[in-house]
């Protein structure tokens, strides 16, 4: 009997090509399971989205009234490097069953968290360099680490992988922003006025991004403190 | 945190000295005429010796009194000329200062607008980028040629001109306005890089040429988007262009005028969205300052008023 190429119409008309998939090398562990089905998902996008579109807007505002000039560089980077977070998020939606204008749909989980948002955006004036990125690099910026983490692993890894690749580079991008921010910060705070400021506004800030229930609004739902 | 912020309140580090953003603007409206220009400067002048107290411009004022930017503003870049280098370093802080304030523009943008199209948001937030990247580009080449940041006092005219709380007029203010500008100096810059053979400086400013034709091309773009289907709102924002032009034309300093410091770059202008039409009214309200003749003249009658003024008041507390 010649080799058969293609299958044919019966049941044992199979080919002779023996079963084999490149995902079996190395062999592939993952489970058909996740935290957050599409509905779940999406919504958390529009959440991770919004966080990111304030972040970048608050920067822009903030960068004329910080009076240090490297930091008003660096800024300019992260905000560049925010932008593109919120744009990747925004991207994702269509793909998530949102509609093909959901590009630019940012939703906050909650009033508490917009108003969470607000206060970290408050400080202005030029001597408050500390506790604008304090709220930023000591409060929003880890908890969206945490968060964005934690949806890594919770997440279906096959299913809504594309989440995962796109988290993934901008985690990257954040643990870079939070390197940058903790060298600023030690080189501003010089003095244990400036460090007890830091720690007062950061401690402030952590309490009621607490009970806003973060950027997803899910913190006491979830009864994580970190998720 | 409020919207829309008045220049005076951009924040600088200790290093910064502010000068006051009349004189710069007073350039703008200069007639053809050396009295008008002799009396206005004589007004000036006490503001002016404040702002230069202490910054590397005080020789320069001590060498010709309250009319010393005329010389820097009408004549070409050269290193052969005196004060050649002061007059370079005068040049490359203003850059760097423009730089910085542009950097705040695009920023406040984002803040300032928060309604607008998310576009609009991409756009302003790689220009941030870019002109975070534009200041550290030019505070190096300042060290390069042996200045420093704060040696000379910071107008911050530039901000006032175009930061308009209307988002197509702010737009055509820093996007088309000052970026326009830019690339006017900066091939200016190239060409003198070029001149005195530095490579260093050639490479990095045609970078940053090439990044700012992006930020034009993003005025012209976002001018259209944000007017469409409005002709009156177009027009009102193109007066406001070509008011902010004006101002930023330095009484024919930036000009196509054949004595002109500073040429329109034309050919760069064309890539970044600006149509000839626009170039040739540009070029017409430039050139309405004074002439080079003109201000060389009021120079020299200021250098000889400050001169005597001050002998006289030598003579007087002597007595």
């Amino acid at each position: 009997m010649s080799e058969r190429m293609y299958p044919g119409m019966s049941a044992d008309e199979h080919t002779t090509f023996p079963p084999y998939s490149a995902f079996d090398i190395p062999a592939d562990l993952r489970q058909l399971h996740g935290r957050y089905d599409v509905e779940a998902t999406a919504r958390r996008v529009r959440n991770f989205r919004y966080a990111e579109e304030w972040l970048m807007m608050m920067l822009g505002g903030w960068i004329a009234t910080i009076p240090e000039v490297p930091v008003k560089t660096g800024l300019g980077k992260i905000i560049w490097e925010t932008a593109q977070a919120a744009n990747e998020f925004g991207k994702r939606l269509p793909e998530l069953r949102c509609g093909r204008k959901a590009v630019q749909t940012s939703e906050a989980p909650n009033n508490a968290f917009a108003d969470f948002i607000q206060a970290v955006a408050e400080p202005e004036t030029p001597n408050l360099t500390v506790e604008k990125l304090s709220g930023v690099f000591d409060v929003l910026i880890p908890h969206q680490v945490e968060v964005y983490e934690r949806h890594n692993r919770e997440t279906d890894a096959i299913c809504d992988a594309p989440t995962i690749e796109l988290l993934d580079h901008i985690l990257r991008r954040k643990r870079q922003h939070l390197a940058w921010s903790e060298e600023v910060l030690a080189t501003l705070c010089t003095d244990d006025a400036l460090v007890a400021r830091r720690k007062a506004r950061t401690e402030a800030l952590q309490a009621q991004l607490v009970a806003s229930g973060g950027v997803t609004g899910k913190l006491g739902e979830a009864k994580q403190p970190n998720a | 945190m409020k919207r829309f912020i008045p220049h005076h309140e951009l924040a600088r580090d200790s290093r910064f000295v502010r000068q006051d953003n009349a004189q710069a603007n007073v350039l703008a409206t200069l007639p053809d005429d050396v009295d008008a220009v002799v009396e206005v400067f004589q007004k000036f002048a006490p503001m002016i010796e404040a702002s230069v107290q202490g910054t590397a411009a005080q020789p320069l004022f001590e060498k010709y009194g309250p009319g010393f930017v005329l010389t820097v503003l009408n004549e070409p870049l050269d290193p052969d000329a005196p004060a050649g280098l002061t007059r370079l370093l005068l040049r490359m802080h203003g850059i760097f200062v423009g730089e910085l304030q542009a950097l705040e523009g695009a920023a406040r943008s984002l803040w300032d607008f928060p309604d607008a199209p998310w576009e609009f948001k991409m756009n302003m937030a790689r220009q941030c980028w870019d002109e975070g990247r534009h200041v550290q580009i030019f505070e190096k080449l300042l060290t390069h040629l042996g200045g420093e940041v704060g040696m000379f006092p910071e107008s911050t005219f530039l901000f006032e001109a175009a930061c308009s709380e209307d988002p197509a007029m702010r737009v055509a203010g820093v996007n088309r306005g000052l970026e326009g500008l830019a690339c006017d100096v900066f091939r200016d810059m190239i060409r003198y890089a070029e001149k005195t053979d530095d490579a260093v400086m050639k490479q990095a400013v045609d970078y940053v040429l090439a990044d700012e034709i992006t930020h034009v091309r993003f005025g012209s773009e976002w001018v259209r988007e944000f007017t469409k289907g409005d002709p009156d709102y177009l027009e009102r924002t193109q007066a406001y262009r070509r008011e902010v032009d004006k101002r930023f034309s330095f009484g024919g300093a930036r000009s196509d005028r054949e004595d002109a410091a500073i040429p329109i770059a034309w050919e760069d202008r064309i890539e970044a969205g600006f149509t000839e039409e626009e170039l040739k009214e540009l070029a017409a309200l430039s050139g309405e300052g004074p002439s080079k003749q003109t201000l060389v003249e009021a120079a020299r009658i200021l250098r000889e008023r400050y001169f005597a003024d001050k002998a006289s008041a030598g003579k007087e507390s002597a007595s």
